[in-house]
């Protein structure tokens, strides 16, 4: 029986694991919390001044909206929506490392398809923006530097799947490491004084809820700031004409 | 002799963290010069300060998997 360079057999069946499974919660979630805020906010008065939830729904698009103008300019006000849906699944997967489930971009498949969406969202901005100059950017200084330019450009891609991936995986990795050593810890301390299936939970508690604050809020918190910054300033820099007085925040808009 | 050679890749890739290291500093003391000549940019230097930092672990982080790669793959 020879053996294929490319075997299909496992082709079509599909994978289960653990941050498979962690990115569809982390889409149940998104949706779920999308038709509560629009069943809230349909039957609201908008005379009447917010509460609660909705103060805190209109504060967050908001500051994102402002957030959004200010880094690309009045005329990308539209990408908000894109901008916030990118910011809340990111936080939201490393946000939910705190209950000890996997992180869901700890698997490649989850950043690449988010940086795939930043990386056509640039060069379909730069496409309708330049139209037919938009393949000027590959000779761009001379016609010799094509090699170059065309390995450079899948540079945005690379950088963008790779933050994620790395800082999801290492956090994963040092995570499993503590819990690990730490019951393995408790375990010889606590061994002879209580029964054997309990005797590993006592030491963990103590030390990994400040590693859970840096590894997943902290770096989390960071990591969405980093995204959505770079996917704002490449997509706004595919503009040819930028003119710096549309650059006013709703805020000072209405002031 | 394989698996000695992968922990020994594997620790050679980690040698590109000593950039990153050296980088967060130099980013950082830069941040502390503008703060104290201009306390009132305090608060616009420490975010950019934040995303510079965060941009430049990139490439420590480019050299971690590498070295998992190494290890485990």
């Amino acid at each position: 029986m020879t053996t294929l360079a490319l075997d299909i057999s496992n082709m079509f069946k599909l994978d289960f694991s653990g941050e498979v499974i962690m990115s569809l919660i982390v889409m149940l979630i998104i949706c779920i919390l999308s038709v509560i805020i629009f069943f809230v906010f349909r039957k609201k008065d908008p005379t009447k001044p917010d509460h609660g939830f909705t103060m805190v729904v209109e504060t967050a698009v908001e500051k994102i909206q402002n957030f959004v103008v200010e880094t690309m300019g009045r005329k990308y006000e539209g990408f908000t929506g894109y901008v916030l849906t990118l910011a809340l699944y990111i936080f939201l997967c490393f946000f939910l490392g705190i209950t000890g489930l996997p992180n869901a971009l700890i698997s490649l498949q989850v950043p690449l398809s988010i940086g795939l969406c930043t990386f056509v969202m640039i060069h379909a901005v730069a496409i309708h923006k330049n139209k037919w100059k938009y393949y000027k950017r590959f000779t761009s200084p001379l016609a010799v530097f094509l090699p170059i330019n065309l390995i450079s450009m899948w540079a945005p891609l690379l950088s963008l799947t790779l933050r994620l991936f790395g800082n999801a995986l290492s956090g994963y990795i040092i995570m499993s490491i503590m819990y690990y050593y730490l019951g393995a810890l408790s375990d010889v301390i606590f061994g002879g004084f209580v029964a054997q299936g309990l005797s590993s939970i006592w030491i963990a508690p103590i030390i990994t809820p400040w590693l859970h604050m840096y590894f997943d809020l902290f770096t989390g918190a960071i990591q969405t700031l980093v995204f959505i910054v770079l996917t704002m300033i490449w997509i706004s820099q595919e503009d040819p004409d930028e003119s710096i007085e549309e650059n006013v925040t709703l805020k000072e808009e209405l002031a | 002799m394989d698996n000695g050679l992968k922990y020994i890749g594997a620790g050679i890739a980690m040698l590109g963290v000593i950039g990153s290291g050296i980088g967060e500093g130099r980013i950082c003391a830069h941040a502390l010069d503008g703060m104290a000549r201009n306390p009132e940019a305090t608060s616009s230097l420490r975010g950019t300060m934040i995303l510079g930092c965060a941009i430049d672990e990139t490439t420590g982080i480019y050299s971690l998997i590498v070295a998992i790669l190494c290890l485990f793959i």
